[in-house]
């Protein structure tokens, strides 16, 4: 690399790190949607009657189905055609908000059951309402358990981000192929950087997880981690 | 009376407020593609389209945005309404016609084979043959000639596509394609970044490039921009030919913000350019002076800082 490869390797980090913001403006926006929605499906799947909790099992099956370059297409391109306007930067959340609820539910159906259904039944014994019991009582239990493989599609679904270049969104993948068509020398170390940018956001993230799970943990009922309870 | 003038003139004044902040265009260009269109290291879009459309929208009155969008997508996203300008270095086709319009040509471009200075072409004929792989960018008319001239008539040559430009060349020069083709200036810059690539030889295709609008203009763009092409000062010698294809001959009108912005583009280092930008963009919106004056100082100072 010459002295101006390095300069413009230099100057591009600033406008790189603009790019990198949105990349996690998504993340947020699409996490939200996702752990909102998979929520929802999760209880509809475990606790629901049948016709709807086929509904919400046939919810997941789709998202989880489709690639999430498809999914991205579907809803951006898609929309477009019936003259709904949406942004690059909506359809992106949506897209990836939705695939990822898809995961998310099955992660919380998982840990949901893991607490166990007498639980439920001690729960509703003692006066409780369903409703009550899960707010209360099920819940509280469930999220505990599924912060560790949460973590696995937050890291995921971070990386998952880049994808809305696709479709337009101008950010950090995106600006990384303008600087290297700008200089070609740079094809190597702008991705060098990029994945720097995602190795350090996938460490710090799981770092933030761990401390969330160590902080919330119930000695007794923590999720069976190696070496742990044998 | 006088009351009744406020009230007539209230809702006019109100619509008139409306228009102003209303009137902005959004321009797709795909970047990058130097010398008409890419991004600074530090992430600014400029380049000879962008700025002709600065320029433009200033002496017009109107606000513009820069969105950039790969190049095969920007006429779906002109059709869809989704933004109102394409000024990437289209070439103007009947083909394209049937589904945008196009504003007068401001520019001729013919496509150059690029190929590698070791690589053992000595014409295009040892080239366009044996299954050499030739690259081009999806969607433009240097992959259309590739697949229209050679590969739909039998000679036994490769297309590969690419999204963008700058990645095929990095294809050529990594060995992976025998040969580029692409618009002249954009390989000419390749060259200089590259000194290990030649043009092996000139495609005589004789181009026009256009900026491009949805069919049947809703917004009422061509005029403006044709005006402001005009006013920038690009002028036409309009001879029309004996036979075959029309033929339009450019004349620039010396010292015009035109001619500058010609001068600024086609020639300097990117990095000369881009630092005269950084130091002239700012007088292209300064309040104080009119508009003819900003766009005239602008485009001159692009041109001589860029050579300096």
């Amino acid at each position: 690399m010459t002295a101006v490869d390095w300069q413009n390797l230099v100057q591009g980090i600033p406008s790189l790190l603009r790019g990198l913001l949105v990349n996690l403006e998504i993340l947020f926006g699409l996490i939200a949607l996702g752990f909102a929605v998979g929520i929802l499906i999760a209880l509809i799947q475990v606790y629901s009657p049948r016709p709807l909790s086929a509904l919400a099992v046939g919810y997941e099956w789709f998202f989880r189905g489709v690639p999430e370059m498809v999914l991205l297409m579907l809803i951006y391109f898609g929309l477009r055609q019936f003259r709904v306007g949406i942004t690059p930067f909506i359809a992106a959340v949506i897209a990836l908000g939705l695939r990822s609820s898809a995961y998310q539910s099955q992660i919380f159906r998982g840990a949901i059951q893991a607490v166990g259904r007498r639980q439920m039944m001690a729960a509703l014994s003692v006066g409780m309402t369903r409703l009550q019991a899960i707010r209360h009582v099920i819940l509280p239990q469930a999220l505990r358990l599924s912060i560790p493989p949460w973590s696995n599609e937050f890291s995921s679904v971070l990386k998952d981000t880049t994808l809305a270049s696709a479709i337009g969104v101008i950010e950090v993948f995106k600006k990384a192929r303008f600087i290297m068509g700008r200089n070609y020398a740079l094809a190597l170390p702008i991705f060098m950087v990029v994945a720097l940018f995602f190795l350090f956001l996938t460490y710090a993230g799981n770092w933030a997880l761990g401390a969330l799970e160590r902080r919330y943990r119930i000695p007794g009922f923590e999720a069976k981690g190696a070496g742990e309870r044998f | 009376m006088g009351r009744r003038i406020l009230v007539l003139a209230l809702p006019l004044f109100l619509l008139g407020l409306g228009a102003v902040g209303a009137e902005k265009y959004i321009v797709a260009s795909d970047i990058p593609w130097a010398p008409f269109e890419w991004a600074s290291p530090e992430g600014d879009y400029l380049g000879f389209d962008l700025d002709v459309m600065r320029c433009i929208a200033v002496l017009k009155g109107y606000a513009i945005e820069i969105r950039p969008v790969a190049f095969d997508s920007i006429i779906p996203a002109v059709v869809l309404g989704e933004v109102d300008i394409g000024a990437s270095g289209f070439t103007i086709t009947a083909k394209r016609e049937e589904v945008v319009d196009f504003s007068n040509p401001y520019w001729l471009s013919n496509q150059a084979v690029l190929i590698r200075k070791d690589a053992a072409f000595k014409s295009l004929d040892d080239l366009f043959c044996c299954g050499h792989k030739i690259g081009a960018q999806r969607g433009t008319t240097g992959a259309d000639w590739v697949q229209s001239n050679l590969v739909d008539k039998g000679v036994d040559v490769k297309l590969v596509l690419y999204e963008t430009y700058p990645e095929a060349v990095l294809d050529l020069v990594n060995g992976r394609l025998d040969a580029v083709v692409q618009d002249e200036p954009a390989s000419q810059q390749s060259i200089s970044a590259y000194p290990e690539l030649k043009v092996l030889d000139i495609l005589e295709t004789n181009e026009y490039f256009g900026f491009l609008v949805a069919s049947g203009d809703p917004k009422g763009l061509l005029r403006k921009i044709n005006d402001g092409m005009y006013e920038l000062g690009l002028r036409y010698d309009l001879s029309l030919p004996a036979e075959g294809q029309w033929k339009v001959k450019f004349y620039i009108v010396p010292g015009s913000p035109w001619d500058y912005l010609v001068r600024a583009y086609f020639g300097p280092p990117l990095e000369k350019v881009e630092a005269a930008w950084k130091a002239c963009i700012g007088t292209l919106y300064d309040k104080g002076r009119t508009p003819e004056e900003r766009v005239y100082e602008f485009a001159k100072c692009l041109a001589e800082k860029a050579s300096e």
